[in-house]
């Protein structure tokens, strides 16, 4: 009996590590959430946006961010899926955690959510430049918006700000319209328009810039307008999915609960747009929108149902591939009418639209090009929120064999009747000339 | 009495005289000069064609063309051996000439069939 327990118990600690994979398609349910803070009053404040992540089935674990016993990984396992920061004025995290343990926490596939604030230590900022977004330099500076500002009875600096320039994105932001502006109160970066992989999903009105509100403006600011993002979201290349924000209270159950009213505009709105906003946006981050898997890719020439080794000039051939999307809970078809499957030799010879059966299923059919070489059957799909497909498939191109060529030729038809027909002619020729007197 | 006629009228003379000649030869012999003016029909509505159409399968032009003037050769040398007014071949037999003409266009389509593709 004892035995059986030792056995037990030694073969879930081995397989336990295996669990806490990233986001993968064998794993994708449950995962483990280390959330670090400055102050643990965050985890009341701000309880509102934890309780929905709670209620979506992470498990989220709260620690100081300089709490010595933290630690992203034990033996080269990795001991949660996601990390969120919420410690903007950090100076040293504790642990073994560091900015490059939380690259290579990232670069191994894992999620990221990081929120600055006002003064924030230079750790955070150079987080974020490590994500791919530029804080201002300026340690004290927030974005003020003199003319987009949340009108408000006590903050008279306009450094509330209420903003609703969104990125256009069903897959990020959810398919309901965000009705009520989000309330911002923090600093500003910028993203390299160099940057593919870095998106703005909030930025400032063109009326905005970055500088300290305490302090009389000498030189114009560096960040200004539409330029400054509010949120930032990077899907990374190994699909690890980051948010960066530079305002903390933002997430905060008072911002959430609070109506909204923008300057300059009549509409008063009972509750901001912050909680559906950031509870959106948190489902894509983690996953629960916008994943794609393509699987089953299978080829064959049209009337035949195996994948042939190699295929022939001027073959007519079937390309078919499953996608699904991640739905949260389930692997959903994915339906889209814009993935192309490329026949490509250093260059694509035939590009065609799969058509989709709305059940996951895209299929096409086509000739293979007058050409033979090594060609790669290429899917590569990549659209805004969604997880990039890279499909390529090597498959040899033979020419024809020569017993496969037609046997006799259509244009040389006057050639074969002119030489059999002087062979009639000296046939009848010879008995002409030999029974002539 | 000299120069009465003028070259139309020259012409004419020719063509008559050349007709009337001909007229007397022998039925074999022309029998043989119709096949090799229909060997030379043949190759020339090959090469209108070919002008045409283009020489893409330029081996089975060649060789149609070759089976038409390759036999319109051989009955040309027939005809030589043959003509009894011929001083040079006085002596060769006509069955003899007429083993060679086939045998020899034997030969010919025999290659002629290799060659067509």
């Amino acid at each position: 009996m004892g035995k059986l327990w030792l056995i037990c118990i030694a073969s879930i600690s081995i397989l336990l590590p295996f669990l806490c994979n990233a986001f993968s398609p064998e794993t994708p349910t449950d995962r483990r959430v280390l959330v670090l803070l400055d102050d643990f009053a965050i985890m009341s404040s701000h309880s509102l946006y934890f309780n929905a992540l709670k209620s979506r089935g992470f498990d989220l674990e709260f620690k100081l961010a300089d709490d010595p016993k933290i630690a992203l990984q034990r033996y080269g396992q990795y001991l949660y899926d996601a990390l969120i920061l919420f410690c903007p004025s950090v100076e040293r995290f504790g642990g073994s955690i560091d900015v490059a343990a939380i690259v290579n926490f990232v670069d191994s596939g894992h999620d990221l959510i990081v929120a600055a604030d006002v003064n924030a230590s230079d750790l955070i900022r150079e987080v974020g430049t490590e994500c791919g977004v530029d804080f201002d330099e300026d340690p004290s500076a927030m974005v003020i918006d003199h003319i987009g500002y949340a009108v408000s009875g006590t903050e008279g600096d306009h450094t509330l700000i209420a903003s609703d320039d969104f990125i256009k994105s069903d897959v990020i932001l959810g398919g309901k319209k965000i009705e009520a502006p989000i309330l911002f109160r923090g600093i500003g970066h910028a993203v390299s328009p160099a940057n593919s992989l870095v998106l703005k999903v909030l930025s400032a009105s063109p009326s905005a810039y970055s500088a300290n509100p305490k302090s009389k403006l000498s030189t114009p600011p560096p960040l200004t307008g539409s330029a400054i993002s509010l949120v930032s979201i990077v899907q990374a290349r190994n699909n690890a999915r980051l948010l960066i924000t530079g305002s903390l209270s933002m997430f905060s159950n008072r911002f959430f609960r609070s109506g909204v009213q923008k300057a300059g505009s009549q509409t008063k709105h009972e509750k901001s747009g912050n909680e559906q906003f950031l509870t959106e946006i948190s489902k894509w981050i983690f996953h629960e929108r916008g994943h794609l898997k393509a699987v089953n890719v299978k080829h064959h020439r049209v009337g035949e149902t195996d994948e042939p080794a190699l295929y022939r000039i001027n073959d007519e051939l079937e390309y078919a591939v499953e996608i699904y999307e991640w739905s949260g809970t389930s692997w959903e078809p994915y339906v889209a009418n814009d993935v192309q499957l490329q026949f490509y030799m250093m260059s694509p010879y035939v590009l065609k639209t799969l058509s989709s059966d709305k059940k996951g299923l895209y299929s096409t059919s086509f000739k293979v090009p007058d050409v033979y070489g090594v060609f790669q059957f290429k899917v590569e799909h990549q659209k805004l929120g969604y997880t990039s497909l890279s499909l390529s498939k090597q498959i040899p191109v033979r020419p024809y064999r020569h017993n496969e060529y037609e046997r006799f030729i259509p244009a040389a038809y006057p050639y074969y009747g002119a030489a059999f027909s002087m062979m009639a002619g000296f046939f009848i020729f010879s008995f002409a000339h030999l029974y002539s007197k | 009495m000299g120069r009465t006629l003028s070259t139309k009228e020259d012409a004419g003379a020719l063509f008559h005289s050349l007709r009337s000649a001909y007229a007397a030869t022998p039925v074999n012999l022309k029998i043989i000069d119709l096949y090799v003016g229909f060997a030379i029909f043949t190759a020339l509505i090959q090469v209108v064609y070919m002008a045409m159409v283009g020489s893409f399968p330029f081996n089975s032009f060649l060789s149609g063309v070759l089976s038409c003037v390759g036999t319109a050769v051989l009955a040309v040398c027939l005809r030589i051996q043959v003509n009894k007014e011929n001083k040079e071949f006085k002596d060769l037999p006509p069955e003899r000439a007429f083993a060679d003409f086939v045998l020899c266009n034997l030969v010919l389509h025999l290659v002629i069939m290799n060659f067509l593709g």
